[in-house]
């Protein structure tokens, strides 16, 4: 080494840096079926834009004064493009050391940390690119003692999430640290059959519970993502993933402070579909496909689902009306009649929150019976998740259209109007709505007319017509009591309008928002 | 040429089929009516194709996730 001149000890020190943990752990990591973080960066962003930093940090091995070795810091990060826009971007290196934390003078990213930092001093999106197993009890052994819980600070991940754009990627087994910083972002996305996560793994849950379970069954995708709604998305493989978080991220302003980037369109804007006059079946009990509405509606292709899996009876999606961001909330009348339930109200406080932080107009297509009935509803608490998207959907200030597809009850429907603001709501001629519906609510109301009829059943029904009667739509709109009917052909060229007017709005509310109260 | 399976998107019941196996099929159609929940949910074609396999008969229990017709592709 001594031979050298400074600038081939730089050279040399930036290939150990390249070596990673060494060939034979690199092999380990491809016969995971999973790429190293140098590949993964690679793979995720624009062509040649990754500018690393702290590339030369690691634990150097001395003979005497000769530098033999240097084994690299077992996390890679840096500033790099995605879209043309630029990121923050990190994540472990699992061939140096499972990506265990390194002893440097401060931390490169991951649990905080420069990537953290820049993101927020640059004021540009951060990935995290997850793949390390946190927190070990030979750290103590090490220090001499044990770490209190918190030493790596969460606080900048956590202010980051009203600053900038954060997605995290879970690459591999995440518990502890490293799982808590994955929930710690707007956005997350998981791989199929390569990527677990949980607050603690199978060892652990043995350990303290008696429970032998694997870690794909404790935390693979059919848990964290379907059933806990911990994990956002989940990708088919890591190309998959590298590519729903650029386009997710097409959606998003770089920072709070900007409006989101708007595209040009080739879709035309007054595109009215004939298919929408069909969508809603004539038969009131009868479910249809609020997705292909959704996409007959919205610029062709430009839907991005957020949470497919979780909280099925409602559809939440990124998409774009003639270019621009906008956030669709639909209920879907395929599961439980699309009544609210606690994993659909929470689906939507989380969805209503990420649009309005970041500037995104919200659409609400409604079809809604009310919140989620039964014992087992009440139980888990639905009460207070509906109630939640009722509080979150009042304190949003982001311009909001609501249009009422068919049914539109009770407090969830509350949850879809944006009274606080202009309190826009269109309808469509299938619409109905009220306090609670007929059925049922005709039981409650004329119970002992009913039950001193000659013919209680034949009573209710009467009562049950003559109600539903009032109830046309067309009878609140010449009542002002909605704005204005739509043919559901011209519900495209109609949000389109509104959608680019939110846009002078919008400027004027630039910058982070911060909300008062305790929510529900 | 490609078979895909159509699932249902629900648990509940099969209430009416509505094609038989061999008819021509356009992405949107329904093949089959469930009932869930009081709620008539049907079961609609992704692809255009033929209907070339029915899984199910009528008043059979159906979940979520599970095959109900096979689709050949055009």
């Amino acid at each position: 080494m001594s031979a050298k001149t400074p600038i081939e000890e730089l050279e040399q020190r930036r290939r150990w840096a390249e070596e990673q943990g060494g060939a034979a752990n690199v092999e380990r990591q491809h016969e995971q079926g999973r790429l190293t973080v140098r590949e993964r960066i690679a793979g995720l962003v624009d062509k040649g834009s990754f500018q690393e930093i702290g590339k030369l940090t690691g634990s150097e091995a001395y003979d005497g004064l000769t530098l033999k070795n240097v084994t690299p810091a077992p996390y890679v990060m840096g500033l790099a493009e995605i879209g043309g826009r630029p990121v923050a971007v990190g994540g472990e290196d699992f061939t140096v050391r499972g990506g265990t934390t390194a002893a440097l003078d401060k931390r490169k990213g991951g649990q905080g940390g420069f990537a953290e930092d820049m993101a927020h001093h640059y004021r540009i999106p951060l990935v995290n690119l997850i793949d390390g197993a946190g927190g070990s009890v030979t750290s103590a052994k090490r220090r001499g003692h044990a770490v209190f819980p918190g030493v790596d600070s969460f606080d900048r991940s956590i202010d980051l999430l009203g600053e900038v754009p954060v997605v995290s990627a879970v690459l591999g087994s995440a518990a502890g640290g490293p799982a808590g910083r994955a929930i710690l972002s707007h956005w997350s996305v998981m791989v199929k059959g390569a990527s677990q996560i949980f607050a603690a793994g199978p060892a652990v849950v043995e350990r303290s519970l008696g429970q032998k379970i694997g870690k794909e069954e404790l935390g693979g995708p059919a848990v964290a993502v379907d059933k806990a709604g911990a994990i956002d998305n989940v990708a088919e493989s890591e190309a998959h993933c590298f590519a729903l978080i650029r386009q997710f991220l097409s959606y998003m302003p770089q920072n709070v402070w900007e409006l989101p980037p708007v595209v040009s369109s080739d879709d035309p804007v007054d595109r009215c579909e004939d298919a929408l006059l069909s969508i809603v079946p004539e038969q009131r009990r009868r479910a249809y496909d609020m997705r292909r509405l959704i996409n007959l509606v919205v610029d062709k292709g430009s839907a991005f689902e957020i949470q497919p899996s979780f909280g099925k009876a409602l559809v939440t999606c990124l998409a774009r009306l003639n270019g621009h961001p906008v956030g669709i909330v639909a209920n879907n009348p395929m599961v439980y009649g699309g009544a609210m339930d606690g994993p659909a109200a929470r689906k939507q406080v989380r969805f209503v929150e990420l649009c309005d932080m970041f500037h995104i107009p919200l659409v609400f297509l409604v079809d809604v019976p009310g919140f989620m009935v039964g014992l087992q509803a009440e139980q888990a608490g639905v009460l207070r998740d509906g109630m939640r998207a009722v509080y979150v959907a009042s304190q949003a200030t982001v311009p909001v259209v609501t249009v009422v597809i068919r049914k539109c009850y009770g407090m969830a429907g509350m949850a879809t109007c944006h009274k606080r603001g202009l309190e826009f709501r269109v309808a469509w001629p299938s619409a109905e709505w009220g306090s609670l519906p007929v059925e049922g609510g005709v039981a409650v109301a004329f119970r002992r007319e009913i039950a001193n009829a000659p013919d209680p059943k034949k009573r209710e029904q009467e009562l049950e017509e003559e109600l539903r009667a009032y109830g046309s739509p067309m009878r609140t709109a010449a009542a002002f009591g909605v704005e204005d009917m739509l043919d559901p052909r011209e519900t495209r060229p109609y949000l389109c309008r509104f959608v680019a007017l939110a846009q002078t709005r919008l400027k004027t509310e630039l910058g982070p928002k911060l909300k008062a109260g305790v929510r529900p | 040429m490609a078979r895909e399976e159509i699932q249902s998107e629900v648990t509940g019941t099969v209430w009416k089929i509505e094609m038989k196996v061999g008819d021509a099929i356009s992405d949107g159609d329904t093949i089959m009516i469930l009932e869930s929940m009081k709620m008539e949910i049907p079961v609609i074609s992704t692809e255009d194709g033929k209907l070339v396999e029915i899984l199910v008969k009528e008043e059979q229990p159906v979940s979520e996730g599970q095959a109900v017709a096979v689709v050949e592709t055009a």
